[in-house]
């Protein structure tokens, strides 16, 4: 049976993140977003730390999650994928240039939550209406562009998957 | 706005859960999605000395009806719920569903979570409350159930014990034709709602309603089920002016003391009014 | 001054930085963690107004982890100054903020204690167990009667809570009034916003004992005050005090001005000789950083039957919150400086109070002051067109300054205090407004609308215009390097997440001949740039650009010397310069080169928003339809990046009308310290803006540029707003800047109407 972790005491976690294993060391406590930041993955930011942004955005085992809506610990045995994982190499993947082609970005901030966000939804409603995008996308919160570009890049990116999947 | 510290402990069976909860006390929280406790967890305002974290339990995550009772398990997340085949009879569950929060919040939290946190903004509580579930408990003493209406007692307070775990809501509407629907307000889209409405009825041949339910949510300190709206409605034809006057009636269940700065207590009853009104006129228009 | 590869300025080149941040490699200040960093968590006030008995920080030095606790008795009895001359008053500079709260705490949030621990949860954990002793005293929190005699005063060393009264007379107004057919009343109230960019402030410091340097990072947006301010009260020399720029997420006005928090991190972190970081968390930033907007007008407006808009009476009340920070009174200046707008008064009477409450501080939004008189003037406008059953836009057409009148002042009169001139150096209105028009399709908008209100619906058309004074100096400085074909331009402005070193690279790589992508901007680090004064009221492009333009001409009087020739016949092109007679210097041979532009006075420019709306009347829900902003740019130097900084800041002022609004309750305790309840607006709420970008060059600078980045704010509210109005009909009385929900609903199932702050509205 399950014992009890101390309040205080730190444990190895063991994730993986985009495909590598990883172990964290947290107490109970700690968020899944801040243990993340911890191991460099600072691509996860954190807005609000109340689950409203979604500016720490990621997937676990495909799905779109608020990260610091999770403990670390909940994240034990569970697929996590990050930003870092969007990228081709040193090049942007297809999601990522739709954000660029489309104006989709300005302080940079909201950012990877938005393309995790939108990654996951993707995979999970690979034919969704334009409403539904919509709807997805009204998830995170954008203060600098006004979102209409978001939602733009949502839909080309989602034509690009069609055509080559 | 980090928690403050807790114990904490995985299980991975329910009588694990029970055994935990056993060792804990009174200030236990039971963690499913987590995703109601983590923000109170983050703004100080829950301090659990121990947290309990179920979401590995197996069996509690089916979607089953039989009976004539659709029985959901506690760890099923709002998404499952949100895309499950069910027919019109259990409509006002899924559409509930869709409208928790966002697709993130809805990718991880549980059924069980939003019952067992008792916000009177909390889709599903309306909808236990209009579909006359019965809620059930587990603890070491063995297993109850408690209808919807005794089971919500003020906001974030139920009528579970601390050694009690939400295992499962089976929810219940009769049968031949009864069908239902779930309207809401929310300023933005995934916001708490002002108001909203869980209804259903089943209409016989001769266009007249009965077994007619009505709940309310985020206007009062619980789930409001308006009886006399029901029963207002009940054997009459669902035209346009027996619709009204069951919405008018609705409204004045509402608890007056409701309301907060974002919307008063009668803006939201007027809420009500419109969304009863909605949530009829589509009961009567789709086929 | 083209180059072989054309133009530059005015081409919408990609943005600089994108790659980094789309990649998720950008470091903002959370991202960095130097060796030995500790954390920082301020204590706050939760009370509204009360006497500070006493800090016991026993238990809390007690957690293991903590290395420090702090409180007002530890630091020296310092105020953190106003940075701009012309917002202080003598009762201003009494209304200071210290670091941390001395004998009264004034608002919920204020600091009172500062704990560091080896772990942020830690340092929240001890921050808990410090103990404050109140005594409560009744607070403030009305902004019209705040300064009344009678009322709770805030600070004791002054005589009442008004902290500045400003007075602008133009013309006869009695004459104005005499001669009006209607005159049109009322009070206004322009709701509590917040910038709220998705980045909360941070900072982190650290001290250097070898080399004495201290650095901070997280300050963005005035870093060389900054830097003079922290010299002065950690005793060190400017030249011992780094301020470095990070990625920025969001600034908007409020994010890089210095708060107590940069005087207390950096003395931490100089006491403790080890780095520390301070994040601050949403909540604190709900009550921490300056909101914005807060103001309440009693409003009279005089005009005759034909519509002509003779003169305007207005007694306003802006609230500072419970401190004059660094922006100090530019809350009451920059309304006043706005409220007249594009039109030709014949006279005006401005009576503005600064006052201060038991609130967060206000200070600088996007759009600050001019979104305030835009609103309260704009509103005020089309309740007198729908008096005089005017198509608003007429209204508004015919009495717009007319081209011929340019430059056009309106000089303060006998009995005038504490004002400047208003002045409009250039600009055809007229044109503009026309061009705006015609972009918005105003006449369909409004043949729409007939459509809409024959099958019932309620729909309606607002626009509001103004005029934004931009771009302020006194001065930049840049240097230019060239090495090579490389080329460096260093300057002391701010990104703020607004993309500007973008548009500066295409300014200097026009200028230079120089490509592109071989041009490198550099504003981070003040230890490595020359004096600036930052990033705000859109003035970097402006001021910066013209700067680099000085510079480039610098660079041709230099290599014309050389080569014996007019600095005119010099072509630059490549990292060389070239004579008439073929000969070629390489510019790297003339070391930095030092440009300056100093700039007197303020860039006017003109614009607007046109919005189309409809309401459902069962839950007072708004759709907007259309929204267009149009704007004289002077010049688009990237029209990409523009359009983005428009279309982005309408978006916000859209929020901010619909959803947004910071309340608090009678004993003021804040109501809006989660993003629950700071309903900014999402992909689902957010119409594509609509753009006229109108170009009518700036004479006050040779590049011809006018301001851009706030532009798209500025109509916002009263755009929405009357457009809500017209669309409830039958003269809705919407007297408040907030269209929310619920106030939709009241105002169309309770005509009988209640004011802006919920007291009965004035005769008409």
């Amino acid at each position: 049976m399950a014992g009890w972790l101390a309040p205080d005491e730190s444990v190895a976690v063991n994730l993986t993140v985009n495909g590598e294993a990883r172990q964290a060391h947290a107490p109970p406590r700690r968020t899944l977003a801040d243990a993340l930041r911890e191991e460099g993955f600072t691509s996860v930011h954190l807005g609000c730390e109340h689950g409203v942004c979604g500016a720490c955005t990621v997937l676990i085992d495909g799905a779109p999650v608020r990260s610091c809506l999770m403990l670390a610990v909940q994240g034990r045995g569970h697929a996590i994928e990050t930003v870092e994982s969007l990228c081709d190499g040193d090049d942007l993947g297809a999601l990522q240039q739709a954000f660029d082609d489309n104006d989709a970005l300005q302080c940079g901030f909201c950012t990877p939550g938005f393309l995790m966000l939108i990654e996951g939804f993707l995979r999970l409603e690979p034919e969704a209406s334009r409403q539904q995008i919509v709807e997805a996308v009204s998830s995170n919160l954008c203060r600098c562009t006004g979102a209409v570009g978001i939602v733009q890049a949502a839909l080309d990116f989602q034509s690009t998957r069609r055509r080559s999947p | 706005m980090k928690p403050a510290p807790f114990a904490y402990a995985a299980a991975e069976s329910l009588e694990e859960v029970l055994a935990l909860l056993g060792e804990a006390g009174d200030d236990a929280k039971l963690l499913a999605g987590g995703q109601s406790l983590l923000p109170l967890l983050a703004y100080r305002l829950a301090r659990p000395s121990h947290v309990i974290d179920i979401g590995a339990v197996p069996a509690l995550d089916a979607i089953d009806e039989r009976d004539g009772r659709l029985r959901v398990g506690a760890l099923v997340r709002h998404a499952a719920l949100e895309r499950c085949e069910l027919n019109g009879r259990w409509q006002a569950v899924r559409e509930a569903a869709a409208l928790i929060g966002h697709l993130p919040i809805r990718m991880r939290g549980t059924l069980g979570g939003s019952l067992a946190h008792a916000d009177p903004a909390g889709e599903l509580g309306v909808v236990a409350t209009a579909l006359d579930a019965d809620i059930v408990l587990r603890s070491v003493r063995g297993e109850r159930t408690v209808p919807a209406a005794e089971f919500f007692i003020a906001p974030l307070i139920t009528a579970a014990a601390p050694d009690e775990v939400l295992v499962e809501a089976r929810f219940t509407a009769p049968a031949g034709g009864f069908r239902s629907v779930f309207e809401e307000f929310s300023p933005r889209v995934g916001d708490f709602a002002y108001a909203s409405v869980a209804a259903g009825c089943r209409v016989d041949a001769d266009g007249a309603a009965h077994d007619v339910r009505i709940a309310l949510g985020s206007v009062g300190p619980t789930p409001i089920r308006a009886s006399a709206a029901e029963e207002s409605l009940t054997g009459s034809a669902l035209h346009d002016a027996a619709i009204a006057e069951c919405a008018r009636m609705a409204a004045t269940a509402c608890d007056p003391s409701a309301g907060d700065w974002h919307a008063d207590g009668e803006y939201r009853r007027a809420l009500v009014a419109s969304l009863v009104e909605r949530a009829l006129t589509r009961l009567r228009d789709t086929p | 001054m083209t180059t072989a590869h054309g133009p530059l300025i005015g081409v919408s080149a990609p943005r600089r930085k994108n790659l980094e941040l789309l990649a998720g490699k950008a470091t903002y200040v959370a991202d960095i963690g130097l060796e030995g960093q500790a954390y920082a968590r301020v204590v706050r006030s939760s009370s509204a107004h009360a006497r500070l008995l006493g800090v016991d920080c026993s238990d809390a030095l007690r957690v293991p982890g903590v290395l420090d606790v702090i409180t007002a008795a530890d630091i020296d009895d310092i105020r953190i100054p106003i940075r701009l001359p012309f917002a202080e008053s003598p009762e201003a500079n009494r209304a200071l903020q210290a670091p941390l709260a001395r004998d009264v705490v004034r608002y919920v949030g204020e600091p009172v204690a500062v704990v560091v621990a080896t772990d942020p949860y830690v340092a929240e954990d001890a921050a808990e167990l410090v103990l404050v002793d109140l005594e409560e005293m009744d607070p403030v929190v009305d902004t019209a009667t705040a300064g009344e005699p009678g009322r709770p005063r805030l600070h004791s060393s002054l005589g009442s809570n008004t902290v500045n009264q400003l007075a602008f007379r133009y013309g006869d107004i009695d004459a104005a009034f005499a001669e009006a057919d209607i005159v049109v009343r009322r009070r206004l109230r322009v709701h509590r916003l917040a910038a709220a960019p998705m980045e909360t402030r941070g900072l982190v410091a650290d001290y250097d004992r070898n080399s004495g340097v201290l650095t901070l990072w997280g300050g963005a947006k005035v870093k060389h005050f900054t830097r003079s301010l922290l010299a002065r009260v950690l005793g060190l020399e400017p030249d011992k005090v780094r301020v470095v720029e990070v990625e920025v997420g969001g600034g908007f006005g409020t994010r890089g001005e210095p708060y107590p928090e940069d005087v207390l991190i950096a003395w931490l972190a100089r006491r403790l000789e080890r780095p520390v970081q301070w994040i601050e968390d949403r909540w604190e930033h709900m009550v921490a950083t300056n909101h914005a907007r807060e103001q309440e007008h009693d409003i009279e407006l005089a005009a005759t039957a034909e519509g002509q808009m003779l003169g305007f009476r207005v007694r306003g009340w802006c609230d500072h919150g419970a401190y004059i920070r660094t922006q100090g009174l530019l809350p009451v200046v920059l309304p006043m400086l706005h409220m007249p707008g594009p039109y030709q008064w014949q006279a005006f009477s401005m009576d503005l109070d600064a006052v201060l409450t038991n609130r967060t501080p206000v200070g600088t939004y996007r759009g600050p002051g001019m979104t305030e008189a835009t609103f309260v003037r704009e509103r005020m406008v089309d309740i007198l067109a729908a008096e005089l059953h005017m198509d608003p836009a007429d209204l508004r057409r015919r009495n717009l300054i007319p081209a011929e009148s340019m430059p056009f002042v309106f000089n303060p009169g006998p009995g005038s205090s504490g004002v400047m001139p208003i002045a409009y150096q250039s600009g055809d209105f007229v044109e503009s407004f026309d061009e705006m028009l015609a972009a918005a399709d105003y006449h369909e908008l409004r043949a729409g609308r007939q459509r809409a209100r024959s099958r019932d619906g309620k729909a309606g058309v607002g626009m509001a215009v103004y005029i934004e004074f931009a771009a302020v100096g006194p001065f930049e400085e840049v240097d230019i390097i060239c090495d090579g074909r490389g080329v460096t331009v260093r300057a002391g402005v701010g990104s703020v997440g607004q993309g500007v070193e973008t548009a500066l690279a295409q300014i200097a790589a026009e200028l230079l001949g120089a490509e592109l992508e071989d041009v490198s901007v550099e504003f981070h680090d003040t230890a490595e740039i020359p004096q600036g004064f930052g990033a705000f009221a859109s003035r970097s492009t402006v001021l910066v650009g013209n700067a680099i333009a000085a510079a480039v001409n610098e660079i041709r009087i230099k290599s014309a010397e050389l080569l014996g020739c007019g600095p005119d016949g010099i072509e630059l092109h490549r990292g060389n310069a070239t004579g008439p007679d073929g000969r070629t210097v390489p510019l790297a041979e003339l070391g930095g080169v030092r440009g300056r532009f100093d700039k007197d006075g303020l860039t006017a420019s003109f614009g607007g928003a046109v919005c189309s709306a409809s309401v459902d009347p069962a839950d007072g829900r708004v759709r907007l339809d259309r929204f267009l902003v149009a704007h004289d740019v002077g010049r688009a130097v990237n029209p990409r990046l523009l359009r983005g900084q428009l279309a982005g800041a309408a978006s916000q002022g859209i929020g901010g009308a619909l959803f947004e609004e910071l309340a608090y309750d009678d004993n003021g305790q804040p109501l809006s310290v989660t993003l629950a309840d700071y309903m900014m607006p999402t992909a689902a709420e957010l119409t594509p803006v609509d753009l006229a970008v109108i170009e009518h060059g700036s004479p006050s600078n040779p590049l011809g540029i006018k301001g851009g980045g706030e532009a798209g704010m500025v109509g916002s509210l009263g755009a929405v707003v009357n457009a809500v109005a017209d669309a409830i009909g039958d003269g809705a009385d919407l007297l408040s800047s907030s269209v929310s929900p619920a106030r939709v609903w009241r105002a169309l199932n309770h005509q009988s109407s209640l004011d802006g702050a919920g007291r009965p509205a004035m005769e008409t």
